[in-house]
């Protein structure tokens, strides 16, 4: 049965309990060796998912220029996101790895296996959430749904630390069918969700949410591709340039063969 | 023009994620660089074999000398940018099944790292003939080994020729497919990297061969010197009409390449000196005068724009968290 995240970004308080409860279990350093530089983006310090942060609330503050026109929080609000690797269900860092080192566990989570990477970097280009990245001992590092605790029948440690509930963890079908019922309750407070993760998403998220924006607001991707939808017709375009090299380099060589055969023959003929 | 358009832009996905910069420095450039150059002297060597006269000899070993060693420093290169270099292997064996063989058709790298190593026998082979034949190796067994394999019929060494050519355009062409393997919008949608790294790499190889010839003594007006530069003027012309549809494809994705410092690069480095100079001088080398200077020129300027291209493609979408000089 496969296991994940349910997000529901509308009860996200931005606490970063999960931040915080991630990089205690996972004993992963501070960026930065623990100096803080300000991003001057709200209350967000860590910017992005990175080797050492596999958990990121985003803040997103939406407020009008003029609110002295729109009175006091009209049209005002402060959305929160706890990002995390969505363990695709077609994942391109699993696809594009070569070395097998990024594997599929009995939890169909997608997992890094430390002692096979080698540091190629496929796996950073290729995932089109920006989640894998490389770390100071030159290996690929991100979430790994707590692969360990799931072994030893506890929820991740983001799940446990969430204080309201925003990060649920489960089974993914029961998630969505949660999910699904909380998309109804808030479109009829008039509330305008939806679940970003579902099959249009290559194939599907294991790790979705529930966003009341368009995605690129969060800083996900409308509409993610996999990176080995562009490698046939990649292959086969090469392919084709290879044929117009080898077909004009045999031209090439011919017509010299021609002009000298050519030549020959004006000289033993005496023709002009 | 409407319809060049329309085909440029098939498949191009405008929405696609800016994945995180995979760091591609230098060494990563270099390779796609010189990956180019030995496939595509391997591919010239072989074809001038196949389809040339005995005049062009030299040409042919000089393509064969040249591919092995430059494949021997591509490896070096793949394997010192690995984060962890002494697990290179892990490519090719997988390490908790040793010795069962690590191959995944659709990763290009894995791909790409057994068409490294199948070019890297071809030429090896190639190179170890041209060194018996020209009398730098006189150990019987190999002596004997090459005397076989040139009594062996014309069909054997066609397919041995086309097959190694093969490995050589797919190394030269699969560093292309590998960056559009990407989560990054101008990578992921410029689906003709392939087809232009190959052409490139093409026209950067025909220009190093006339560069060496030329260094050796050999003369402008010589057979293989014509033929070498004959084919390098339609590999230019086809590597602008690539990259032209490329560009117009891609329209303002890709900005990266196109725009600020990157951008004067690009149509300084890559399309005045690397692409339409060589043209020029290649047809101002009829005049007989300056054949000699305008050719050497061309090849020299041809190769400065072939490394500038991979440079411009590989950083520019990484700036700036990767800085143009990181390695």
């Amino acid at each position: 049965m496969a296991k994940g995240f349910f997000t529901d970004t509308t009860i996200c308080i931005g606490c970063k309990a999960c931040q915080t409860a991630c990089h205690e279990w996972n004993e992963l350093p501070a960026l930065n060796g623990g100096v803080t530089e300000l991003s001057g983006s709200s209350y967000d310090n860590t910017v992005n998912l990175n080797a050492v942060d596999w958990r990121h609330v985003r803040f997103i503050e939406q407020f009008p220029d003029d609110r002295a026109q729109t009175g006091f929080l009209q049209g005002s609000r402060w959305l929160m996101m706890s990002d995390v690797c969505k363990h695709c269900v077609r994942a391109a860092c699993l696809e594009v790895c070569p070395t097998g080192a990024i594997i599929r566990t009995e939890f169909d989570s997608v997992y890094i296996q430390q002692d096979v990477c080698n540091g190629c970097r496929a796996c950073i280009s290729a995932c089109p959430f920006h989640v894998p990245d490389i770390g100071d001992d030159g290996k690929a590092h991100k979430c790994t749904l707590c692969y360990d605790r799931l072994q030893n029948n506890l929820e991740p440690a983001c799940a446990k630390a969430c204080p309201t509930d925003s990060i649920r963890f489960g089974d993914v079908d029961e998630l969505m069918a949660i999910a699904d019922q909380r998309v109804l309750d808030l479109k009829a407070q008039g509330i305008n969700a939806y679940v970003y993760g579902k099959e249009e998403i290559v194939g599907g998220l294991n790790c979705f949410y529930l966003l009341v924006d368009e995605p690129e607001v969060y800083g996900l991707p409308a509409k993610p591709e996999l990176p080995s939808e562009n490698v046939a017709a990649g292959l086969g375009l090469s392919a084709t340039a290879a044929a117009a090299i080898a077909i004009t380099g045999i031209v090439s060589f011919r017509k010299s063969r021609m002009d000298d055969m050519a030549a020959d023959q004006q000289r033993t003929t005496g023709a002009p | 023009m409407t319809a060049v358009i329309a085909l440029a832009q098939f498949g191009v996905n405008p929405q696609s994620g800016i994945a995180n910069a995979p760091h591609w420095g230098w060494y990563v450039v270099l390779y796609f660089f010189l990956g180019g150059l030995a496939g595509g002297c391997y591919f010239i060597a072989s074809l001038l074999a196949l389809l040339g006269d005995p005049r062009d000899r030299p040409a042919i070993r000089l393509g064969y000398l040249i591919a092995f060693p430059l494949v021997v420093i591509c490896g070096i290169l793949l394997i010192i940018d690995l984060g962890v270099p002494l697990r290179f292997w892990h490519m090719l064996i997988e390490s908790q099944h040793v010795p069962k063989l690590m191959f995944k058709g659709w990763s290009p790298i894995s791909v790409g790292s057994w068409a490294l190593t199948a070019f890297g026998f071809f030429a090896f082979v190639s190179f170890v003939g041209v060194l018996v034949a020209s009398g730098r190796i006189r150990k019987p067994l190999l002596v004997r080994l090459d005397a076989r394999a040139r009594e062996a019929p014309r069909p054997l060494a066609v397919l041995w020729g086309i097959l190694g050519a093969f490995f050589g355009f797919f190394l030269a062409g699969y560093t292309g497919v590998l960056v559009t393997a990407s989560g990054e919008a101008v990578w992921h949608n410029a689906q003709l990297l392939g087809a232009l790294f190959l052409t490139s790499a093409a026209s950067t190889s025909y220009a190093l061969l006339l560069l060496l010839l030329l260094r050796r003594g050999a003369s402008c007006a010589d057979p293989t010197l014509t033929k070498l530069a004959r084919a390098d003027r339609w590999a230019i012309a086809l590597e602008i009409l690539v990259l032209t549809i490329m560009l117009v494809g891609l329209g303002g994705l890709a900005r990266p390449f196109i725009t600020g410092g990157f951008g004067i690069v690009f149509w300084l480095g890559v399309v005045l000196i690397g692409l339409l100079a060589p043209l020029v001088l290649h047809w101002r080398a009829h005049h007989p005068g300056d054949a000699h200077r305008n050719v050497k020129l061309a090849a020299t300027c041809t190769l400065v724009g072939g490394l500038l291209l991979r440079f411009v493609i590989v950083m520019s979408p990484q700036w700036p968290t990767v800085k143009p000089w990181f390695l």
